[in-house]
């Protein structure tokens, strides 16, 4: 079968992208945000090249079992194959381009297009049409025509990745460093993690890369933006993140994790005092897992998103990915994840949890679109535009003595891992192949055991 | 009429169906719905695919393609894409050999 996906040709750089960025002065573009040909560019260098969030193991559990979900602007079916492996299929007939699934989710024999009765099987494999004998006389070899596959499907913990980029490093590589703080959400405990409920779906008007820099490394915002919502769930502020002893901000190809080791403070915005509990009980058993320090951060107040749009909350237990529907439009796509060996009580207080708080009508979420969108909307003004932004606080914050892996700075109160995601968003736009892109990663890319 | 051997009633395991080559009256589908020895046409009646392929779901078989459905013991076509009825062929077990019971006269060859 000839089912595999044509890649794009890469195109020059944009003329002057070279400028919208200037990391080392801490200074960014509002043009970022709100600029057509940058945009496009980005569909091209960014989410046509990197590895994409697709989907959890817990999703598509039989054969047959599919999501559908988009990787950039595409659209794809990510299904379970009778090999027990994943395949990630374009969503669109090779006929004529019409869409073939329009469910969100279910458990299928395959999909038939509506315009002409293609037919494809699980492994995305045409099997035949309506008025299937004018094909025979026409010699129509259907082995050619099955539905599109992307390059590459990878996973790690449960969380499935894809690529449209043969040439993209594995995911391994792509993940670096960064899986030894995946573990503590998605491997704190035996049976690792499973999502709980549906797919809470959102539109913003705002640029992606405001929302997933938000999450690579903004505590700063709490504190002020998240004021009056955490009043209402916690009867008080919440925690003042400067008062940590200890807290990092860690960075790796333009994927960021910033934490306290506080263990329960975003858990605690949930206004659940059973969901508190359950991760005390837990701890020992991590720590045992994991060792002291990632214990510590099981639910602690951080953020962290693999670059380029995928994101959660580990204590919200709230998992996400920001699709880019044009540079001043997201549609957020948001899961609940949970540990399967959690109790169904548990499970159900996470799930309401996080709706509480970070869904559509959720008492945080509503206090970052309104932000979002404005940091977005400015961007509108040609003049507006041009002016620099400040992204320097915590410039010389490197920590070069340290056991920690990654790229590791002290404090998460830092812009650090946000001048990271943007080098590295820069970077991409501005190499035409993968050995263009520099490595400015200069901590340890493995774990010392 | 022309008895055609179709399967070992052993080999074919409740709710299963398997295709049986014959050139001269077209394909067979023989079914074992449980116990009971069914025979039709293998060719859907709309488009071209292997009923064999297809999934049985109580008495109906699905086929693999458009998931149209025909009623097995009658082969009766449930509705688009499958219109036309499937032919269904008597079915005779002796011992423990099972045989399609074929009408020379009425059923001329399938298409191919």
């Amino acid at each position: 079968m000839s089912n595999i996906i044509k890649t794009l040709d890469a195109t020059d750089c944009l003329e002057g992208i070279e400028s919208v960025c200037d990391i080392e002065s801490g200074r960014i573009s509002g043009k970022i945000f709100y600029d057509q040909k940058i945009y496009e560019q980005e569909l091209e260098k960014v989410f046509a090249r990197c590895w994409l969030f697709v989907g959890h193991d817990s999703q598509i559990k039989k054969t047959g079992d599919y999501i559908t979900t988009t990787m950039g602007e595409d659209e794809v079916i990510v299904i379970r194959q009778k090999s027990g492996g994943v395949k990630v299929l374009l969503n669109a007939c090779p006929h004529r381009g019409n869409k073939v699934c329009f469910s969100e989710s279910g458990s299928t024999r395959g999909f038939i297009c509506n315009y002409h009765g293609w037919s494809f099987n699980v492994e995305g494999n045409l099997t035949g049409q309506h008025e299937s004998g004018i094909y025979e006389d026409s010699n129509f070899d259907k082995s050619k025509w099955g539905l599109k596959e992307v390059a590459k499907v990878a996973s790690y913990k449960g969380l499935i990745f894809a690529t449209f980029d043969p040439e993209s490093p594995s995911l391994e590589e792509y993940l670096g460093p960064m899986t030894w703080y995946l573990d503590a959400l998605f491997d704190n405990q035996e049976g690792g993690t499973e999502f709980v409920g549906g797919c809470i779906r959102s539109t913003y008007e705002c640029n992606w890369k405001i929302a997933a820099e938000n999450f690579v490394g903004d505590i700063l915002h709490a504190g002020w933006t998240h004021d009056s919502a955490a009043r209402a769930m916690l009867g008080g502020a919440v925690s003042k993140v400067s008062d940590f002893e200890e807290s990092y901000s860690v960075n790796w190809n333009g994927h960021g994790y910033e934490f306290a080791l506080d263990t329960v403070g975003n858990v605690a915005v949930l206004g659940d005092s059973q969901l508190n509990k359950y991760l005390h009980t837990i701890k020992p058993s991590v720590a045992e897992r994991l060792g002291d320090f990632r214990s510590n951060m099981i639910g602690s107040v951080s953020s962290c998103t693999i670059f380029p749009n995928f994101s959660f909350l580990a204590g919200q237990n709230t998992v996400r990915i920001w699709q880019p529907r044009g540079p001043n439009k997201i549609e957020l796509f948001t899961w609940v994840v949970v540990n399967k060996s959690a109790s169904q009580d548990i499970k159900d207080r996470w799930r309401k949890g996080a709706m509480m708080t970070f869904s559509p009508t959720g008492v945080f979420e509503m206090d970052d679109g309104e932000n979002w969108e404005y940091c977005t909307k400015t961007a509108k003004g040609k003049v507006t535009a041009k002016q620099d932004l400040y992204i320097g606080l915590g410039m010389d914050s490197y920590l070069e003595d340290t056991d920690l892996p990654g790229n590791v700075y002290k404090g998460q109160l830092n812009e650090a891992n946000s001048r990271a995601y943007y080098q590295r968003w820069q970077d991409l736009l501005q190499s035409k192949s993968w050995a263009d892109v520099p490595n400015r990663n200069k901590g340890k890319a493995e774990v010392e055991k | 009429m022309e008895k055609v051997y179709l399967c070992k009633a052993t080999d074919l395991e409740a709710n299963q169906v398997k295709k049986i080559e014959n050139n001269k009256f077209g394909d067979i589908a023989v079914y074992n719905l449980g116990g009971q020895f069914y025979a039709t046409a293998d060719l859907c009646t709309h488009a071209t695919a292997s009923l064999a392929e297809g999934d049985i779901e109580d008495d109906m078989i699905v086929c693999p393609v458009h998931w149209g459905m025909f009623h097995i013991p009658s082969g009766e076509a449930q509705g688009f894409p499958c219109e036309s009825d499937l032919q269904t062929y008597p079915v005779e077990v002796v011992g423990d050999e099972v045989f399609a019971v074929i009408d020379v006269n009425e059923n001329i060859i399938a298409k191919a």
